[in-house]
């Protein structure tokens, strides 16, 4: 089909549409960005809230991070290089999912540690003072 | 099994320890992550002439206090009279960091309130104060004669600030030049 | 008046408590005549009264809009309609705490009705005393400190604060008093493990009488936090139904040991051990409950929920908190010796399956309370400031959970003492492999996307019901269907099935859009297609609201129509967005409302949340399977063994 055909059905396609689509606040063009801006604005904190997402805060300086995010999503960045240049203005504290570093080790791998050490001494207890 | 008597009440006296201290923090207050390091680069319209661009070029030579304001910002009215005081002062140049406002308002603001500002630089869309890490006015930085951030002030900036946090890091820097 | 009237009255219980945990100290430690016990019951029941009378006072100077009184000021207006006058007797801390003290005295005097009678004399007044101690110290702390009817008369004509929209909702009414009556609830199990540690024994006719009072509590505060996410979800607008928030944390954290102690508490009647671990595990649970109230009322965390904060209540509360939990864990360590039963129980045992359950809810419990103090850690420790949220909380919490579960679908077939490998393979074969396929295919065949998380969530739901439902089918088989006291363990253990299976596939397949919406335009999303319908207006007392309304069709089939709101409170202009919502049992349709652009666009968030409602349906059976037990209590097990054999 030639251009200026196809350009006729696309013209009355819309002219006799009677309803058009609602457009996406940050409209990209794969599912996969889509779902990288929901997972980032949802790890991420809003400084001026009471403990609140950015994807969830209505607070303007939310609306500017978010901004600030769709852009770079769509200019290429990867997911740590957005949460580098945020982590660089504003530290660790957007950050709510915490880096792993040695001020944290015992927040990740304490849940880990405890369990194990209480399973193993629950077994050993169990076996070893056992009267018949 | 000893220890196992004794490790409920080591753990509680853990947490009570941690909650203890806890009630004398400030969990809103977050620490800068540009202290001690060179300001963020930026190039921003002044308020009365837009077509006057500052630079980090204009930090350099002397020690500076740029404070972020708003005219819709409350809390800024009261540190104002405050700001008016310093800008007496010698050692330091009071920049102004006009943030998401409106200029007719800002101006009027000015009028109104008073000016201590030597320059005031306009950020409408809020994007530079990304770079600066602004998150809630006022706020302010003291930059020193190398253009590196020694400081943030959140909140209000009062003459007990000053004494307690400024003034004293202020003059620690001047004794690094000399 | 009516301020100074509740401000007497809340001296008066102070008293009145004083002598509740006074009056056995003067019979057991100072050998005076056993009839003053009887002054601690007429203490308790005083207190009561008093503390009832001081809530209606607080209640009716609401009702009047008295704003002379400081806290009335804070929390009311005068178009606040009647009945969030009342709840906002409990808006905010002040009146929450008095809230606080009025359920733990109602718990106590429910106690004295229903316990006094099974209970040995000197037992059941150690309980009261512990329990008039802690009465006496929250009734001094809520006067010392929060009064909730100090007067501040003011030198301008006033306007008060009004309640924040956020809390007028029916929510307010019921997610209070449910959640304390469970919190609160704990101090009987606690003031009975002191009292167990001072006499030095814990027999198995205590263990069962205690037990109503342990499982009550857990009830109530489980149904509690299930109308707390059901609310936020309604309100809030983001479709959420849990945050892991400071506060929710709060309120997880001694449910999470409640369901571990009457576990054990199990045990303890029928094996007549793990007496010492119930004892712990009785004032753990409620020092979570005092470790929650301080963290809500402290100002220590950021929370949405948190009260309004003042360091010189948390000081005083803390070391109030300090006091009974650090002179609770000292008598359990020089008493506990007097407890210890060696185990007589193989490796593979019910007794080891329900200490592996503590075990696991333990180390959640743990992980929840490092994962919530974790930023005041390191803050304290001059570290950096760091947030702990939900990635984190959602990446250790699975791990933890998902061997719970597992252990819950097995364990109603391990027999007490001792248990074969084979044997046990043999019952529960048949449901793991059955489960596993349907895991796998479900999904599937409902046209969703295979997610390997969602297909074992789904499979672990799957199994407890499967392995559930294979109990019941004994039970008939051997004619024990009719006895009621399993049917507590098999409805709250399908309960948490159906939430798992909620949980996992809201997670997995909820769908989402922000979109700009103009009047002539649609959305589609999940298959449903929204297009804008109608507008109206609406006036009430206190708010103006903009009724939006959608069509909501699916794949051509019927249209169904859905509201959404957008409220401005006349008091103070503030705005609420009210989420419209379509809900049936399999799915939510949720649409709420931003702002209006400028060329006369509407903001829509719109929201496709599959399998939501079963996590609130499996949080009430949980309510269901608690009241059952009470049941038990209530109707005795013998009676229905007559009916069986006659």
């Amino acid at each position: 089909m030639s251009t200026i055909k196809k350009l006729i059905i696309l013209f009355f396609m819309l002219f006799l549409s009677l309803k058009s689509f609602a457009t996406d606040i940050y409209p990209f063009n794969n599912p996969n960005d889509t779902n990288r801006f929901k997972s980032l604005t949802t790890e991420l904190r809003c400084l001026v809230c009471q403990n609140q997402n950015l994807s969830e805060s209505n607070a303007p300086l939310a609306s500017d991070l978010r901004q600030q995010i769709y852009l770079q999503i769509k200019q290429g960045q990867s997911d740590q290089a957005i949460i580098a240049y945020l982590k660089a203005r504003f530290g660790n504290f957007i950050l709510y999912r915490p880096p792993l570093s040695l001020s944290t080790i015992v927040l990740w791998l304490g849940p880990f540690i405890l369990l194990i050490t209480m399973i193993s001494f629950l077994i050993y207890y169990i076996r070893n003072t056992i009267k018949d | 099994m000893k220890i196992l008597k004794i490790l409920p009440l080591g753990i509680f006296f853990i947490i009570i320890f941690f909650l203890f201290k806890g009630l004398n923090l400030h969990p809103d207050i977050i620490p800068s992550p540009l202290i001690n390091k060179p300001a963020p680069l930026f190039a921003l319209p002044t308020l009365d002439n837009p077509k006057k661009i500052v630079t980090n070029h204009d930090f350099l030579h002397h020690i500076t206090l740029l404070n972020v304001w708003a005219s819709w910002c409350t809390t800024c009215a009261d540190e104002h009279e405050f700001l008016i005081k310093l800008a007496k002062n010698t050692d330091i140049i009071l920049y102004g960091f006009n943030y998401k406002d409106d200029l007719t308002n800002a101006k009027k603001w000015l009028a109104e309130y008073g000016n201590p500002y030597q320059i005031i630089v306009v950020d409408q869309q809020g994007l530079s104060a990304i770079d600066w890490g602004v998150y809630g006015t006022p706020e302010t930085f003291l930059i020193d004669q190398q253009g590196i951030v020694r400081y943030k002030v959140i909140g209000s900036l009062t003459q007990e600030k000053w004494d307690r946090e400024l003034w004293p890091l202020i003059k620690k820097i001047q004794k690094e030049r000399t | 008046m009516l301020p100074e009237l509740g401000t007497f009255a809340l001296i008066l219980a102070f008293l009145l408590a004083l002598l509740q945990c006074v009056a056995p100290i003067l019979v057991l430690g100072f050998k005076k005549n056993h009839a003053f016990f009887e002054l601690s019951l007429f203490g308790s029941i005083g207190q009561f009264i008093f503390l009832s009378f001081a809530m209606l006072c607080l209640m009716m100077s609401f009702i009047n809009n008295d704003l002379t009184v400081l806290y009335i000021r804070e929390h009311s207006h005068q178009l606040l309609p009647f009945i969030y006058r009342i709840g906002a007797a409990w808006g905010g801390h002040e009146g929450s705490f008095l809230l606080w003290c009025l359920v733990l005295s109602t718990w106590t005097l429910s106690f004295i009705l229903f316990a006094k009678k099974s209970l040995e004399n000197t037992f059941f007044y150690r309980v009261l005393m512990v329990l008039g101690f802690l009465s006496a110290g929250f009734i001094l702390f809520l006067l010392v400190t929060s009064n909730p009817f100090a007067r501040d008369f003011p030198t301008r004509p006033l306007i008060g604060d009004d309640l924040t929209p956020l809390l007028q909702d029916p929510g307010l009414l019921f997610h209070p008093p449910i959640l304390y009556s469970g919190y609160v609830g704990f101090a009987i199990g606690f003031a009975v493990a002191i009292a167990a540690l001072m006499e030095k024994k814990f027999d198995a006719l205590t263990a069962k009488i205690l037990r109503p009072w342990i499982v009550l509590p857990w009830a109530f505060l489980g149904c509690g936090i299930v109308l707390g996410s059901w609310w936020a979800y309604r309100e809030l607008g983001w479709g959420g139904w849990w945050f892991w928030d400071p506060v929710e944390n709060a309120s997880l954290l001694p449910w999470l040991i409640a369901t571990a102690l009457l576990h054990s508490l199990i045990v303890s009647e029928k094996r007549n051990t793990f007496k010492g671990w119930t004892i712990l595990l009785a004032i753990i649970t409620f020092s979570l409950s005092l470790i929650g109230t301080f963290l809500v009322r402290s100002g220590v965390l950021i929370s949405v929920h948190a009260f309004a904060s003042d360091p010189t209540r948390g000081l005083f509360l803390l070391g109030y908190l300090a006091l009974i939990m650090g002179g609770a864990l000292t008598l359990y360590a020089f008493r506990i010796k007097f407890f210890y039963v060696a185990p007589r129980f193989q490796l593979l045992s019910r007794e080891t399956f329900l200490l592996l359950n503590s075990v696991f809810l333990l180390t959640a419990m743990a992980t929840i309370l490092l994962g919530t103090l974790y930023p005041i850690i390191l803050d304290a420790l001059d570290s950096d400031k760091i947030s702990v949220g939900e990635p984190y909380f959602n990446t250790v919490f699975l791990p933890i959970i998902l061997p719970l579960l597992i252990l819950m679908a097995i364990a109603p077939y391990v027999h007490w003492g001792e248990h074969r490998l084979a044997y046990l393979w043999k019952k529960c074969g048949f449901s793991l492999f059955s489960s596993l396929i349907l895991g796998f295919l479900i999904p599937i065949l409902l046209g969703f996307q295979w997610k390997l998380l969602a297909s074992i969530g789904i499979s672990i739901g799957i199994w407890i019901i499967i392995s559930t439902l294979q109990f019941v089918l004994q039970l008939w088989k051997n004619h024990q269907h009719l006895n009621l006291k399993y049917y507590s363990m098999i409805i709250a253990h399908l309960g948490i099935a159906i939430m798992t299976l909620g949980i996992t596939i809201n997670k997995s397949y909820s769908e989402e859009r922000q979109v700009t919406i103009a009047t002539n335009e649609i959305v589609t999303l999940a298959g449903y297609r929204f297009s804008f319908k109608d507008l109206q207006k609406e006036n009430t007392k206190n708010y103006q609201s903009l009724l939006v309304s959608f069509t909501v069709q699916k794949n051509k089939g019927k249209s169904n129509l859905l509201f959404a709101e957008q409220r401005v409170y006349k008091s103070h202009e503030q705005t609420l967005s009210k989420p419209g919502i379509l809900y049936n049992a399999f799915r939510d349709i949720y649409v709420a409302l931003g702002g209006v652009t400028a060329n006369g666009a509407w903001i829509v968030r719109i929201y496709y949340k599959p399998c939501v409602r079963w996590i609130w349906f499996g949080g009430f059976m949980l309510l269901l399977g608690g009241l059952i037990t009470l049941l038990n209590y209530i109707w005795p097990h013998k009676e229905i063994e007559k009916e069986i054999n006659a």
